[in-house]
């Protein structure tokens, strides 16, 4: 008799253990820690800005030094501060176009712009299959300059409107910017290709950097053997720093192979600091060029990419809303999941636990997809064609509004909200636009509502 | 015996019926009271300081237009004191640099630091005529606050109404005005009465608000910022130029406003605290105590301390920064610990408190 309410009680605690594990693993199923173990519950205007948990003080003091120079505004040599500006640039710090470690919004009508930047190339290939810089312009077009000196010209922004219906009948309208570039300093090649690009928020790029190559690869259907209609290129570019050619992860073409270089690149074009992997000014080999010296230190430049390496993620939120729970299947079922891959993994890394091993959910696949005429910018960079782009990250895009008090998104900032964001997809996700335009009211609304949630 | 037990369980579930209305009760007002102390903070505090300085702002503008048409040093006195003044508010205003203020782009655009000197100069040895649309078009780093005070007070801190040239006044006119228009426009985007302004969304959270769908999202935002500030000050501002034992790394060097501006972040944390600024309506104070006197009376005694710590620097932060170390290490302490106070004990009770 014992034995048997001993078995008994033994079955019930069973029952009870392997009840619970499944809970456990729903809720991880859930994806709440969007960014492993360096996910953050804040959902307030700061959520962007958490610093990773667990570092070292050392490398938190080298977090905080890179931390103060993303913020810090640049000023024209010699200065006793923060020397360096220009003598072209688009912005003269980084937080400028990275507010709250955030993004932009899109330019207004008829402004100079001063929050987007264009990338400009001629067609033909670098050295090393990149994008080929216009003589006398290079590969951005810098619209600011120090005072006395000319910037390269203007930009000019029009917005035109097109009008759409959903399938039951419900009204959209899309805008569509056109850039036109005014007042060169001298004549702009007619047939350049132009390519405008918005800020993106920095956080989480450490744990991006450190899935593995292979990862990224396995992801690969570059001739769509499936039929699904998508494919998923990596992009392969020049990484400056070790001479060879690299996957490309960053930027929204994925052009850079690595963080370094993409703020060695950032800190060159944008701002207009030298550093030791683009040690030339950018308005180098034109009538203004001044020839400087190295202006940012090496120990500078790795500082701020290793604060942005650790800067921590945004847990997911409302994961126990049904309406979130259904927006979450159509996010399936429309597909959309197929480049915004929900989860990745990190790479062991002995040194560097912090992005070890950690199953992350960016939403994305840091691929290249086509993404249909509508969108194009008809500007090569590498293997990425004028109508592919990289999967943007989904993580966090619900905290936009919160952080950056605005819902801009795409390249060029021309989404205004995330329904519209959805509705300019084409290409290989125009089968998922479709289907988002079939959906009800309420199944649109539930869609949305998942995003809000990442 | 038996009778004594029965009334002990009588008692026992008399108060125990008793506890939950009382508590339930307790939790419904302190609802109130957190809707209150948001409407209070953004009228008393918020709203009520960018009125200041856009007030303050239009002083600055009319007295140096006044200085320009007739150049004295009482006129440049005046000028000078109004800049602190108007300073003054700005730097009240920093312990909430939340919503318009950072997402509209107008903190760089009026408090841009370092100066770009070089620039400056050359903007004065230019032919620009100084029009409104001219100022708005150069960097950041050639208009607000700080070029004022360098045009105002010169590279040395000692300008007097002779060495202005009229390109420096015209240039100084032109930056107050454009002053003038940001903080005016800072102000209305705090106008309650335009109802999609972002304070009707920080004093109404709500599961349809866009920004703030729950009270403790606002009240983190709002501890947030206090908990940035100090840390800017102490780990930043003070911390910087202190260790590189560098003066010219300190922010406000013409006017040797520094140690001012510390003070006057601090006042700001201990406005937000408060919830007073002219007028005294309920802060945070009111729902800390409710729950934690001990933690309100700790908070408060930090603050005072972060204030009288800076009060104990005599002389300007340049010159202390080398020769009153013990004083500025003072400083940066006892702002840390009202950091880690907000840290460790506010922010904590935000989230235990405030749904």
């Amino acid at each position: 008799m014992r034995l048997l309410i001993l078995f008994g009680i033994l079955t019930l605690l069973i029952t009870i253990g392997c009840k619970k594990a499944a809970v456990i693993e729903e809720v991880d199923e859930k994806d709440w820690y969007a960014g492993g173990s360096q996910t953050f519950f804040d959902q307030s205007g700061g959520a962007f800005a958490n610093t990773f948990v667990g570092l070292t003080p050392t490398q938190e003091q080298i977090h905080s030094v890179g931390d103060k120079f993303f913020e810090a505004s640049f000023v024209s040599s010699p200065s006793p501060i923060n020397p360096g500006l220009g003598p072209l640039f688009n912005a003269v710090s980084c937080v400028s176009c990275h507010p709250s470690d955030g993004r932009n919004s899109a330019p207004a009508e008829g402004d100079n712009l001063h929050n987007l930047l264009l990338r400009i190339s001629v067609s033909g290939e670098s050295v090393h299959g990149g994008p080929l810089a216009i003589p006398n312009f290079g590969l951005q077009f810098q619209p600011r300059a120090i005072f006395g000196l000319t910037s390269e010209g203007n930009v000019n922004v029009n917005y035109s409107y097109i009008q759409g219906n959903f399938d039951d009948g419900e009204a959209y309208e899309l805008r569509q910017p056109t850039f036109s570039i005014l007042n060169s300093y001298m004549s702009f090649p007619s047939d350049a290709m132009v390519s405008p690009r918005l800020s993106r928020p920095v956080f989480g790029l450490g744990l991006l950097e450190a899935i593995p190559d292979w990862a990224l690869l396995a992801n690969q259907d570059l001739f769509d053997s499936n039929g699904d209609g998508i494919s998923g290129k990596a992009n392969s570019v020049w990484n400056v720093k070790d001479q060879k050619m690299s996957i490309g992860r960053f930027g929204w073409k994925a052009g850079s192979p690595t963080l370094l270089q993409q703020v060695g690149f950032a800190f060159s074009e944008d701002i207009g600091i030298t550093n030791f992997l683009f040690p030339l000014e950018n308005s180098y080999g034109q009538s203004q060029s001044v020839n400087s010296e190295k202006e940012l230190s090496d120990s500078l430049i790795y500082s701020v990419t290793f604060y942005l390496k650790t800067l921590g993620v945004p847990a997911k939120r409302n994961i126990s809303d049904s309406e979130v729970i259904r927006g979450k299947q159509i996010f399936t079922e429309a597909s959309c999941v197929k480049c915004h891959t929900p989860k990745q993994k990190t790479a062991v890394n002995v040194a560097f636990k912090s992005i070890s091993n950690q199953t992350i959910y960016p939403y994305t696949d840091l691929l290249l997809h086509d993404m249909g005429g509508g969108l194009a910018d008809n500007r090569t960079e590498y293997l990425a064609d004028g109508s592919e782009w990289r999967t943007p990250p989904l993580w966090g895009i619900g905290l936009t509004e919160v952080v950056n008090g605005h819902s801009n998104f795409l390249h060029d900032g021309r989404a205004r909200n995330l329904t519209e964001a959805i509705l300019w997809h084409g290409g290989e996700a125009a089968n998922a636009k479709i289907y988002f335009r079939k959906l009800n009211a309420s199944d649109r609304a539930a869609l949305i509502k998942f995003l809000k949630s990442l | 015996m038996k009778i004594l037990l029965f009334l002990s369980l009588a008692v026992i579930t008399i108060s125990s019926c008793k506890k939950p209305t009382e508590v339930t009760n307790k939790v419904d007002s302190f609802e109130v009271l957190q809707k209150e102390v948001l409407s209070d903070l953004a009228t008393n505090v918020n709203t009520a300081s960018y009125i200041g300085l856009a007030s303050k702002s239009d002083d600055l503008y009319n007295v140096v237009l006044a200085f320009n048409l007739n150049p004295s040093e009482q006129g440049l006195t005046e000028a000078k004191n109004i800049w602190k003044e108007t300073r003054a508010i700005w730097e009240q205003s920093e312990g909430f640099l939340y919503g318009p203020v950072s997402s509209n782009n107008i903190d760089p655009q009026i408090d841009t630091w370092p100066v770009d000197y070089n620039a400056l100069e050359n903007v004065l040895n230019s032919s620009n005529t100084f029009s409104e649309s001219e100022i708005n078009a150069l960097d950041d780093a050639l208009k607000g606050f700080h070029p004022i005070e360098y045009l105002l007070f010169g590279q040395n801190g000692n300008k007097i109404y002779t060495d202005f040239t009229q390109r420096e006044r015209d240039y100084l006119i032109a930056l107050a005005l454009n002053v003038k228009n940001l903080t005016n426009d800072l102000a209305s985007s705090w106008d309650a009465s335009i109802s999609s302004n972002f304070v009707n969304h920080f004093k109404n959270p709500s599961t349809s608000n866009p920004i703030y769908s729950t009270n403790n999202l606002v009240y983190l935002e709002i501890v947030n910022a206090l908990i940035g500030i100090c840390d800017e000050v102490a780990n930043g501002k003070i911390q910087e130029p202190f260790i590189a034992q560098n003066p010219l790394l300190e922010e406000s060097p013409f006017a040797f406003n520094s140690i001012t501006d510390f003070k006057n972040n601090m006042v700001s944390v201990q406005n937000v605290y408060l919830g007073r600024y002219n007028a005294d309506g309920k802060g945070l104070e009111d729902l800390v105590r409710t729950y934690n006197l001990s933690l309100d009376n700790s908070i408060k005694a930090k603050i005072s301390n972060a204030i009288s710590s800076l009060d104990n620097i005599n002389t300007s932060f340049g010159d202390a920064i080398i020769n009153s170390p013990i004083q500025v290490q003072n400083a940066i302490d006892a702002i840390n610990e009202l950091k880690n106070e907000l840290e460790t004990g506010l922010l904590p009770f935000v989230q235990t408190y405030i749904k």
